[in-house]
This record gives structure tokens, C-alpha cells and sequence, in this order.
């Protein structure tokens, strides 16, 4: 059976890459008003994930105004996918 | 998303089909041009418009609904923009406008296609077509349009 990924168990890190599979990069912003979290838990959260290469990061300028975009990597993916495939055999259990 | 999106880019696009055709025909390069410019201005500032509402990104929409990459808009994009310059080449401007406008609604409506299949699965959807490929697709475009008005 395949295993739960630590990394991704957290509910906001399972949020915050559920969202981002449905996008190619969303600002910093959107995602912390998706999640409703403060800057500084959404960064923790996206340094830990960026730092096992699950996401990235990249700077950006809008209107004058700095914009960070974040987005899943091709490995960050695959580990969702597998994640989620392993939520899905533990219900499975489940009456 | 921002309202009149669909409806611009079908616009843009049935201009710009119209733009090229009667830019052959009559054999005025700057036409064909300007219908390219049309078009890119208007999907750049949809595109703008797009992503500061959202704060995302959509390959997937920038690619299959604003370019045109979905199957059933550039088949119909194809079969107008042929019969639109065929139609110039004949003096028909009257089909020039209709291959147009039905070239244009239908870019549009296969946008809204891909729209209503985003919203029933995300996941899938979201991602379009790769830089590379896009960049490869407008060259040839750009190629094709070229000989055809250097052939005029």
C-alpha cells in the first residue's frame, strides 16, 4: 500500500497544492486568502515545500507592485497524486 | 473571469481574419499586419485582465482559449480564414464578412467549451500547450502568412 507523504499530511500543505493543481502559478496573495492564513504560516509552509522541490517560487512586478507566484513542480505533483492515492485506499476502510 | 472576455477575443479574431483576407486580396501587406496586431493586442490585455482578477495563472486558458489551440477553435479558425481569403481573392466581400464573423463566434464559443471542462476538472485542464510549442506555432503561422502575402 502506498504510503502518506509527512510532507504533505498538514491540512493547509494539502490545501495549498490541491489549489495549485488547478492553476499554473497563483500569486502569493490569492493563495493566502484561499487558505486564509497569515504571510508568515503560508511562507513557512512554501519554504518547507519549496526546500523538498514540491514548489516553486518566482519574483515578479505588477503595476510597480512586487508579486511572488507560486507554483507546483512536476515532482510536487507526482507526490500529490501518490498522497491523495494513498488517502484514498485508507477510506476505502472506512463503513 | 472578466466580462466581455469571450466575446473581445471573438471580436479580435474576426478582425483579424477579415483584416488578413482583405489584406491578400488587395495585396496590402500592412493589412495582414495590422490584423495580427489587432488580434495580439487584444489577447495581451485580456490576458492582463485575466490574471490580475484572478491572481492565477492558466496555461491552459491562455493557450486552448485566447490562442486558439483547443481542436474545435483552430479547425474553425482554419476552415474561416481559407474561405475568407478565398472569398477576398473572388471579390466576395460579402462572404469575408460572414467567414469572419463565424470564424470569430466560433473561436469563441470553443473558449467557453473549454471554460465550462475547466470547471468540472481543474486538475486536468489547467495546463496548456508549452512555450516552446506555442513559439513554434506562431513562427509557422507567421511563416505561412508571409509566403502567402509575398505570393500575392
Amino acid at each position: 500500500m502506498a504510503e502518506l507523504d509527512e510532507h504533505v499530511v498538514a491540512p493547509a500543505r494539502l490545501r495549498l497544492m490541491t489549489m495549485l493543481t488547478a492553476v499554473s502559478a497563483a500569486e502569493f496573495a490569492t493563495a493566502r486568502e484561499t487558505l486564509g492564513v497569515s504571510d508568515s504560516v503560508l511562507s513557512k509552509h512554501l519554504g518547507a515545500l519549496e526546500e523538498i522541490g514540491y514548489l516553486k517560487r518566482r519574483k515578479d512586478v505588477d503595476h510597480g507592485r512586487r508579486t511572488t507566484w507560486i507554483s507546483l513542480t512536476p515532482r510536487g505533483r507526482r507526490a500529490l497524486s501518490a498522497h491523495v492515492a494513498a488517502l484514498r485506499a485508507l477510506i476505502d476502510g472506512i463503513d | 473571469m472578466p466580462p466581455s472576455l469571450l466575446a473581445s477575443i471573438g471580436v479580435a479574431i474576426a478582425a483579424q481574419i477579415a483584416m488578413t483576407a482583405i489584406g491578400l486580396g488587395l495585396a496590402a501587406t500592412w493589412l495582414v499586419v495590422a490584423g495580427q496586431l489587432v488580434f495580439a493586442l487584444a489577447a495581451g490585455v485580456q490576458l492582463a485582465r485575466f490574471r490580475r482578477r484572478n491572481g492565477v495563472w492558466l496555461g491552459g486558458f491562455a493557450s486552448r482559449v485566447v490562442l486558439g489551440t483547443a481542436t474545435a477553435a483552430s479547425l474553425t479558425y482554419a476552415v474561416a480564414l481559407a474561405a475568407a481569403i478565398w472569398a477576398a481573392y473572388g471579390d466576395r466581400w460579402w462572404l469575408v464578412a460572414l467567414s469572419s464573423a463565424l470564424g470569430g463566434a466560433a473561436y469563441a464559443l470553443s473558449g467557453r467549451r473549454w471554460l465550462d471542462r475547466y470547471r468540472r476538472d481543474p486538475a486536468t485542464h489547467a495546463r496548456g500547450e508549452s512555450v516552446a510549442w506555442l513559439a513554434l506555432l506562431l513562427a509557422a503561422a507567421i511563416g505561412g502568412l508571409a509566403m502567402l502575402a509575398v505570393s500575392t
